[in-house]
């Protein structure tokens, strides 16, 4: 059913399943706890309830954490009262969640204790951040609030619907020029994004919910999409126990990266001698059948590969932008090479070989940045920067990419340009170029040979890779580079002595 | 512990056991992505019966850096 606010996605499915499971998570290695729709909206209006008495209603929301029931109904408590939330990355270093923290103008920020270190600096980095309330802490103090405790000082119901025009949220991507951008979106953008196409996956689908929370793609597809077909969302606590998870919660559907799916086919070819059968028991067990994959392009061959032990995988296709999901292959019309048909609310047209899109899930624009907006938004037309087109079907295309941005396997968005300029202020790196190789960031330099000869240096290539140990200790992990060419002519230039990238 | 953990390794890369050595980068060397290398920790737990901390592996980079984290688990 189409709904065009958070809110009615949340209410409708507590009237159908209020007292079923809505989220399940592990409170041990082997133990599992679960909320239920009621619980989810109770505890939601609750968390509104607490931003009204704080005086914080209608004001943006920093939340930051892993994958966790606290996070979900700060999450629907804020959007749900009309607030804004903005959900950052937990693998950010603190400066650098606090500089979106200021520039989002939040005025709350919601910790996990994984990030103590960005709620010991926030307060003195972010003049605006008024309150600070932590997910675990049991009692309040002057530093910050008690998460659970707030939630029981404020019990009772909170009654109001948001305008479906109203902002809900403020997501951050990164930007061709290594400023990462505010991407606002309303609540009809992100609730339409994830209702308006008819899946057929049944209600009750028990999903696993494998990817970072703060990413738009795992927000419509798990949290809204999942919570509109009453779905049981079960956390997986951390990557490195996906594998185990799997046999725990027993999910029938996962949401993943391309980097995820390479390393999950590695597991059933491993086995492959098996009858496939078998293997996809052993590694997904005998219930499950879909993985919607997005965040980055999947090679084909995978998909083909997936179904030998069937499994469907529905490559599908957006960006944050699009609150995000642009087009998805249906299960029962594939096309592997295609990233799937354009969704109901969504319509597009190929401008100078690039894809445009418009419709109800284009978002308003970038937080304060005009000029930015400007550029990437034309008559509600907003230019993907990518090159495609879509057929007569409806199936979209892609064919290369025309802004200068990596997309990673795991669905991260890196500006190369970001992490040039970084590096060019060491003193040896005389020109750069950085570049995604084979799955991995790669940085070719040549060095700066005045500084080779004036410093004496013998093992230039050695010096080198120590500059980028050094910058790789204190970067986001998707913006490490994992390979380094070195030079020994200078790279060739365009007519504005820029270095040529293709 | 070394010879314990190459054999896991060669589960997650196309690389022979003996071009597996102590200063061999996970990444840069041997291949792996970063999925690949958070699914050998769990492995590991398994294997070794310990509990990894996530934190305390992000910047882990070669085997014989593994091989002295988890001998600090298993003591």
């Amino acid at each position: 059913m189409l709904c065009s606010t958070v809110r009615q996605i949340l209410v409708n499915t507590e009237k159908k399943y209020g007292p079923e499971d809505a989220v399940r998570y592990k409170i041990s290695k082997n133990e599992i706890e679960s909320k239920s729709y009621t619980q989810l909206k109770n505890d939601s209006e609750s968390f509104s309830n607490v931003l009204k008495s704080l005086g914080e209603l209608g004001k943006h929301i920093s939340v930051i954490g892993m994958t966790s029931y606290e996070w979900l109904v700060t999450y629907f408590g804020t959007v749900n009262s009309g607030s804004v939330v903005v959900p950052l990355d937990v693998n950010l270093p603190a400066e650098d969640v606090c500089d979106l923290i200021a520039r989002s103008d939040s005025t709350v920020l919601v910790y996990d204790e994984v990030r103590k270190d960005v709620a010991a600096i926030a307060k003195e980095r972010c003049p605006q951040l008024k309150t600070m309330i932590s997910m675990q802490q049991k009692e309040n103090d002057d530093h910050a609030l008690s998460f659970w405790k707030l939630l029981e000082e404020n019990r009772g119901s909170f009654d109001y619907d948001p305008d479906p025009d109203q902002l809900c949220t403020i997501m951050f991507t990164s930007g061709t020029t290594g400023k990462s951008k505010g991407v606002m979106l309303t609540h009809r953008n992100a609730a339409e994004n994830a209702t308006c196409l008819e899946m057929k996956i049944p209600e009750r689908t028990v999903i696993m919910t494998v990817l970072p929370i703060h990413h738009a793609y795992c927000l419509s597809m798990d949290i809204l999409k999942g919570t509109s077909l009453g779905a049981v969302i079960c956390i997986n606590d951390s990557l490195m126990r996906v594998a185990k998870n799997i046999k725990l919660f027993k999910p029938e559907m996962i949401l993943m990266v391309p980097l995820m799916i390479e390393t999950m086919a590695k597991k059933l070819e491993d086995a492959s001698l098996l009858p496939a059968k078998i293997v996809k028991s052993q590694v997904f067990g005998k219930q499950f059948h879909t993985i919607c994959s997005g965040g980055a392009y999947l090679d084909p061959k995978y998909i083909d590969l997936f179904k030998k032990y069937d499994i469907v995988i529905q490559q599908g296709y957006g960006m944050t932008e699009c609150s995000p999901v642009i087009s998805v292959n249906q299960s029962w019309n594939i096309r592997s090479d295609s990233v799937g048909q354009l969704l109901p609310n969504c319509e597009a047209k190929t401008v100078d070989g690039e894809l445009w899109v418009k419709g109800s899930s284009v978002m308003q624009g970038y937080y304060k940045m005009p000029e930015e907006t400007a550029e990437t938004l034309e008559d509600g037309w907003l230019k993907t920067g990518d090159l495609g087109y879509v057929d007569e079907d409806g199936f979209v295309y892609l064919t290369g990419r025309k802004k200068n941005l990596i997309i990673t396997k795991n669905g991260e968005n890196v500006s190369p340009e970001e992490l040039e300029n970084v590096l060019s202020t060491n003193r040896l790196v005389g020109e750069i170029l950085v570049r995604e190789k084979d799955g991995v960031i790669e940085a070719e330099i040549y060095p700066d040979q005045d500084y080779v000869k004036k410093k004496r240096i013998k093992d230039v290539r050695a010096k080198l890779q120590e500059i980028i140990d050094e910058y790789n200790k204190t970067a986001a992990p998707q913006k490490r580079i994992y390979s380094l060419i070195v030079r020994d002519k200078e790279f060739e230039k365009t007519t504005t002595r820029k270095i040529k990238r293709f | 512990m070394f010879e314990r953990l190459v054999k896991i390794i060669c589960n997650y890369v196309e690389v022979e056991p003996e071009n597996i050595h102590p200063e061999s980068r996970f990444m840069e060397d041997l291949g792996f992505t970063s999925f690949d290398f958070m699914s050998m920790l769990g492995e590991i737990e398994d294997e070794f019966d310990v509990e990894v901390e996530q934190s305390e592996v992000v910047n882990i980079r070669t085997v014989q850096e593994a091989v002295d984290y988890l001998e600090t688990l298993v003591k």
